[in-house]
């Protein structure tokens, strides 16, 4: 955890107009990532991740969707502020995106290698032939099986997880320096998760870069993450190195989400915990803590103010908690 | 204006892509015999309007004789009019022109709905939108032969008046449909995809997604071109359509008068050939469209 930061968000926040008002999805998010290094953004559905995700390529959808302040800083260089003539060269050169569902993120009506030569000419300025064999090789190089036969097929010729192989290679022919890779197991069978997952992976060592893993899978953050965010209605509620939060969590809703995980236990259980009460709505959120309601932990202080990171002194990182889990020695609470 | 088949176009469509969809539409249209016998019928009257094109038959559609209101012989094969004018020869050059109204106005409508529908469904809720649905509006509120009058006198002297009239109205309908289809085009995630790689909207919309679009573009095309030859047909009886040629409209329009007198050759032939092309043309259109119909062939 050394040098300075490769991607850099600072106090982003994303509103969306609705029929209900103004909505504010992502909320004050900070992070760094650093080169080569894997991030995971864990939460629940709606709690923010994939718009932050789109919005380090600028692509929420506008209207409705509006940066309303913060930066993203790739390299010192604030990408909030940038014409979207630049930030189009930046999009799969220096920051690549894959997304959650391989069935529908192939045009329908181009070859494989058609689709993956347009980014090549587009970047690197190749000739169509070139270009081709630079897409045949990059789907080598992502493990598709017969890469010369399979440029020349439609997507609906492939399986799920030979499309996500397809994706990948496309998102990375440019050699980015930052991989967002939004849910992208969740539509493929477990054995082909696993399979994808394993070759994100050791593609990130090849190309030396850092990837941000959007997911709701606490299993492969635990597998592939060095470091995670916990999103919780649009805000980072903790952000820690992999180990220490599954080890000690101290954001009580981290905590409930780990133990409401199913897995193979010794003992039996009756039922799998939950964490009691609903996700605030976000056109009508509390003041104070957003987990308030729904909290073991809560104290009074939790209504009137909001925690921000390093709200309270824990362990390796940082929580936004008055009262956390596995609080460090000292410190005593009001 | 003389290629025959418009099926011969998809084949080789720009697309080339969804090849399994052509090729799958292709087998489907081609085990549909009622559809198949269509085709053939419409390629019949596109060999007879390219050879009237061509200069091969029906040329002295015009050409006088003094046999007025003959009867069908081995000369006049349907008869001639009241001024001694071959029946068949106008029957058959009819047929050109027909064809001619149909492929401007088919071409011309598929583009413009084509463009202005893509921007107006890439820019759903924008101002560009708001512009193009407005437009469709006023176009589809005007009564449609009283707009054609309109053209008509204001382009008074061009042969072209009729078609101007008939794309600013047929245009609309594939507008809505190529928005609508655009609409749903745009949420997928192949066009996030594109434009994560960093290729700009226009090309997205151009490269992306029209190709998409191209099944409902022919089928509405086909449907134009029926369209455009039943109302040329009417605008021309109206005498607001062909003028300095010859027309089913215009052979329809000389019947009127002459059916009170016992002559029914002009009025019968005319109507045979009309209601064979735009009754095949239907029945293709059909088998086209539920040969490309994705829902069946995917």
């Amino acid at each position: 955890m050394s040098g300075e930061p490769l991607l850099s968000v600072d106090n982003l926040s994303i509103e969306f107009s609705t029929e209900r008002g103004v909505v504010r999805a992502v909320d004050n998010v900070s992070f760094d990532v650093r080169a080569g290094e894997t991030l995971g953004i864990v939460g629940e559905s709606g709690c923010g991740k994939t718009v932050t995700g789109l919005s380090l390529l600028r692509l929420i959808p506008s209207p409705p969707g509006r940066i309303v302040s913060g930066s993203i800083r790739l390299r010192g260089k604030d990408l909030v502020a940038l014409p979207e003539r630049d930030m189009r060269a930046i999009r799969g050169r220096d920051i690549s995106m894959i997304f959650q569902e391989p069935m529908t993120a192939l045009n329908p009506v181009f070859t494989v290698g058609n689709q993956m030569a347009e980014v090549l000419r587009r970047h690197k300025g190749l000739s169509r032939r070139q270009a081709l064999a630079g897409a045949i090789d990059m789907l080598h190089r992502v493990g598709l099986p017969d890469p010369a036969r399979r440029v020349k097929e439609y997507p609906h010729q492939l399986s799920g997880g030979m499309r996500q192989r397809v994706m990948i290679g496309m998102a990375l022919s440019c050699g980015p320096q930052i991989l967002v890779a939004d849910e992208p197991t969740t539509a493929l069978d477990v054995t082909t998760q696993a399979q994808v997952m394993e070759q994100i992976v050791a593609l990130q060592k090849e190309f030396d870069m850092a990837v941000i893993l959007i997911t709701h899978d606490l299993g492969v953050v635990a597998e592939s993450c060095q470091r995670a965010l916990v999103m919780y209605c649009g805000r980072v509620v903790e952000d820690a190195p992999v180990k220490s939060l599954f080890a000690t969590p101290h954001h009580p809703y981290t905590s409930g989400l780990l133990r409401s995980v199913a897995r193979i236990r010794p003992d039996r259980v009756a039922s799998l915990p939950v964490i009691p009460g609903m996700v605030p709505d976000l056109a009508n959120l509390p003041d104070g803590c957003r987990f308030r309601e729904r909290c073991d932990n809560a104290v009074a202080r939790c209504a009137g103010e909001t925690p921000v990171l390093d709200a309270a002194p824990v362990g390796e990182g940082v929580v936004a908690c008055f009262n956390p889990d596995n609080a460090a020695s000292g410190e005593p609470l009001s | 204006m003389s290629s025959a088949s418009p099926v011969a176009d998809v084949a080789t469509a720009p697309t080339e892509g969804r090849r399994s969809l052509w090729s799958k539409a292709l087998y489907k249209f081609t085990r549909d015999r009622l559809g198949m016998g269509a085709l053939a019928v419409v390629l019949l009257y596109g060999v007879i309007a390219a050879g009237a094109a061509a200069g091969l038959w029906g040329q002295d559609w015009a050409a006088l004789s003094d046999a007025t209101w003959a009867a069908a012989s081995a000369d006049h094969w349907f008869g001639t009019n009241r001024i001694g004018q071959d029946i068949f020869a106008r029957a058959l050059y009819s047929t050109r022109t027909a064809f001619e109204v149909g492929f401007v106005v088919a071409i011309a409508s598929t583009i413009v709905g084509a463009l202005l529908g893509a921007a107006a469904g890439f820019f759903s809720g924008s101002w560009i939108d708001e512009i193009v649905l407005w437009l469709m509006g006023v176009l589809d509120s005007i009564p449609f032969y009283l707009f054609v009058a309109a053209i008509a006198y204001a382009m008074k002297g061009s042969p072209f008046g009729m078609h101007v009239a008939m794309v600013a109205t047929f245009w609309t309908i594939t507008g809505r449909l190529v928005r609508g289809e655009v609409i749903k085009l745009k949420g997928q995630e192949f066009v996030e995809a594109a434009r994560a790689i960093g290729v700009p909207r226009l090309v997205i919309i151009g490269r992306h997604i029209l190709p998409n679009t191209f099944h409902i573009l022919l089928v509405q095309a086909t449907i134009v071109f029926v369209a455009a030859i039943k109302s040329e047909v009417i605008l021309s009886f109206l005498g607001l359509g062909v003028k300095d040629s010859v027309s089913w409209g215009l052979m329809i329009a000389e019947a009127a008068n002459e059916v009170q007198n016992g002559h029914f050759n002009n009025f019968i032939w005319a109507s045979v050939f009309l209601f064979g092309l735009v009754m095949a043309f239907n029945l293709f259109s059909d088998a086209l469209q539920d040969a490309l119909d994705p829902r069946q062939v995917a």
